[in-house]
């Protein structure tokens, strides 16, 4: 094992962003981004595999000003950053991303391994891993719960709906974890200094890709829409009823609804 | 070979001055903060007076997210359904920086002040929080943050009135309840033409409200508003002492002081974005403790650097100047062969005495037992309500002059215990 790649997506904080309650729309306005929560999980299980076999583990990320995630994720564990940061991106389906992941990991010369986690906060696609996989022509593992370097192949537990399934990976391969597989520390304070020192390039789309069509999103989202709040919205002590009333009126209310 | 020559623990707007200060200054500077980012954790009533900044920053204003310059100054003695009101508005007089004041948010507000530190040249790290000073044969060495050890020749505490690093290192004694007030805020989000049209404010422009008597249920104590652009920063605080033999709670009190007649119109059609609660230091001069010991010192909330005279609330003009004159005596230190003991460190004291920072705690040394009087609370606003509505209500009855009006109720209020607040008011502030 001597090169392990993480893929991460540098996403908007799902804390930040806010519903219009009328519209059921999302305010994007303000809202800050973050590391894909699951790859939190894909790049600690990088680190572990980093621990057993002393690997050069590099992060790839492709997105819009993705530069602003080096911080974050080379504090994390990765020795160094690839990462793609373009315009173009910003309606990147998941076709377009791996398309250009698999380009970047193909200028880097390939990988013994790529981790990526199942999903993205943001689009929850799940298929950026097997997709890449495809690609680059290497096995493709899912739901990978546990993994272990095991001689020159992997051992990996597959978290499955009806129990785990183990299994040895021989060869070139992007697996997928999902965040069970283990609890990412905070980075020490150390290590956020020491990020600043890790070594970061950045790649330009037209290096990685070389027929723009091929990543040209072909899943377009037409509406995106906030769950309907199903509260009835009544104030009982509105208005400066008293308790008592209030609460007649709770039990007509409840009794109407034939709850009581 | 220490890591750094200061670390500054805190990224409010005292350890980020200060960290600002001292890596212009030449120094190398690591600033820790516990939130998420710098500011995330941090609160205020909402208005800062900008003149400490300005000096430090010239011309800050122009680049940092403040919200709005204040340009409408009101006090208003509320009783539960009643509000008398003084109005202040004088755009042009308030409009240069060294005597302009802001509201700000300080998740923005911080995280760029912190970031200018960051381009001065200080390593920045958050989340980060620090469990102890590291000593070294005795001497503060540094600090100990989980399993980091990060040496440094001076630390510079700004971590907030709960300071458990000052605690820790008995330099601080625990805080005591009659010298704190604990305060609650939300963010109440508005159009900016409404809050315009509401406060009667032009673009830019903002306003500063204060209210005594009914908010705090006589409590020593207050509530706020703040404009920002696009919400409203209103809040109450009430000292601890004074909830703890109290009924009602904070969080009670502030449903109650939203409902209020005078205030409801104010937020109406607002959405909540924010709640925040807070510790605030409203002990004065007295409680400040030792700011300076060997390799150390004391900026800011945890200095107790924070000034409460009913009509102004001051606290951010202090930690940013207490900041940048805690960086100005490390940068000396520095200079002069890395002394940093406490001989040498008591220059910041000094420095300090020399400024309004000392000179304002002095001279409103007072103050806080002023505040404290419990007839600002209830006895005014009841008498104020009683004047004017006696003033205002025509019913038809007989008139009677206004003087016959107020003289009884002057005296209902007691005229010897006014006399003796008008005397001991005007001393104090």
């Amino acid at each position: 094992m001597k090169r392990v790649i993480v893929c991460y997506k540098w996403v908007p904080d799902g804390a930040d962003i806010r519903i219009d309650e009328r519209t059921r729309t999302l305010a994007m306005d303000g809202v800050s981004w973050t590391l894909n929560d699951f790859d939190r999980n894909a790049i600690e299980a990088g680190v572990q595999i980093k621990a057993a076999t002393g690997c050069d583990l590099i992060g790839v990320t492709a997105g819009v000003d993705t530069e602003a995630s080096g911080k974050d994720a080379l504090s994390r564990g990765l020795d160094s950053l690839y990462y793609l940061s373009d315009q173009a991106m910003a309606d990147a389906d998941s076709r377009t991303t791996s398309e250009v992941l698999a380009g970047m990991i193909g200028r880097l010369g390939g990988a013994d391994l790529v981790i990526c986690s199942e999903a993205s906060d943001d689009e929850y696609a799940q298929q950026t891993g097997p997709r890449l996989a495809a690609l680059l022509g290497y096995s493709s593992v899912t739901c990978v719960s546990a993994l272990s370097p095991s001689g020159e192949s992997l051992s990996a537990s597959r978290k499955l709906e009806e129990g785990v399934e183990d299994v040895e990976i021989a060869g070139p391969a992007v697996v997928s974890v999902v965040p069970d597989i283990n609890q990412p520390p905070f980075p020490s304070v150390k290590q956020i200094l020491g990020a600043k020192k890790k070594p970061s390039q950045a790649v330009a789309l037209a290096e990685v890709v070389g027929d723009m069509d091929r990543i040209r999103p072909q899943l377009r989202t037409d509406s995106l829409l906030a769950p309907e709040v199903s509260r009835k919205r009544v104030s009982l002590s509105a208005g400066g009823v008293g308790a008592a009333d209030a609460v007649a009126g709770l039990l007509k209310a409840l009794a109407a609804e034939g709850v009581l | 070979m220490s890591d750094y020559d200061v670390i500054v623990v805190g990224a409010g707007v005292a350890g980020a001055t200060s960290a600002y200060c001292l890596a212009k200054g030449g120094l190398s500077v690591l600033l820790l903060d516990r939130g998420d980012a710098a500011g995330a954790k941090n609160v205020t009533g909402g208005r800062l007076y900008a003149h400490s900044l300005e000096r430090v920053m010239p011309g800050f204003a122009g680049r940092a997210p403040v919200e709005r310059r204040v340009t409408r100054e009101t006090i208003s003695l509320m009783t539960a359904d009643s509000s008398v009101t003084i109005d202040f508005q004088k755009p042009g007089g308030m409009s240069d920086p060294a005597s302009a004041s802001y509201t700000v948010l300080r998740a923005e507000f911080d995280a760029w002040l912190a970031g200018e530190a960051e381009k001065a040249g200080c390593d920045l790290v958050c989340p980060a929080h620090v469990d102890r000073l590291l000593k070294d044969n005795g001497r503060i060495a540094g600090v100990v943050a989980g399993d980091d050890t990060l040496t440094a020749d001076a630390v510079v505490l700004a971590d907030g009135i709960n300071s458990l690093l000052a605690r820790q290192e008995g330099l601080k004694p625990e805080l005591s309840a009659h010298a704190v007030a604990v305060g609650c805020k939300e963010i109440i989000e508005l159009p900016e033409r409404v809050i315009n049209d509401r406060f009667n404010l032009a673009e830019g422009e903002g306003a500063a409200r204060l209210f005594a008597g009914a908010p705090s249920g006589g409590l020593v104590g207050g509530g706020f508003l703040y404009t920002n652009k696009t919400s409203l920063s209103l809040g109450l605080v009430v000292t601890v002492e004074g909830l703890a033999r109290s009924r009602t709670r904070l969080p009670d009190m502030f449903e109650a002081f939203k409902k209020h007649p005078a205030v409801a119109p104010l937020i109406e059609g607002g959405a909540l974005l924010e709640y925040s609660a807070h510790l605030v230091p409203e002990g004065g001069l007295k409680t400040i403790p030792d700011l300076v010991s060997d390799n150390i010192l004391i900026v800011g909330d945890a200095a107790n650097l924070c000034l409460n005279l009913g009509y102004t609330v001051r606290g951010m003009d202090f930690a940013i100047a207490s900041g940048q004159m805690a960086a100005e005596t490390l940068i000396e230190a520095k200079n002069n062969g890395g002394d940093y003991s406490k001989g040498v460190l008591d220059g910041y004291w000094r420095r300090m005495e020399d400024s309004f920072v000392l000179k304002d705690m002095k001279t409103y040394k007072n103050a806080p037992e002023f505040i404290e009087r419990p007839g600002t609370y209830n006895v005014y606003p009841e008498l104020m309500d009683g004047i004017f509505s006696d003033l205002f209500t025509i019913t038809g009855e007989p008139a009677v002059l206004a003087r016959k009006k107020i003289w009884p109720r002057l005296r209902k209020a007691g005229m010897g215990g006014l006399a003796m607040d008008l005397l001991k008011g005007g001393n104090a502030i």
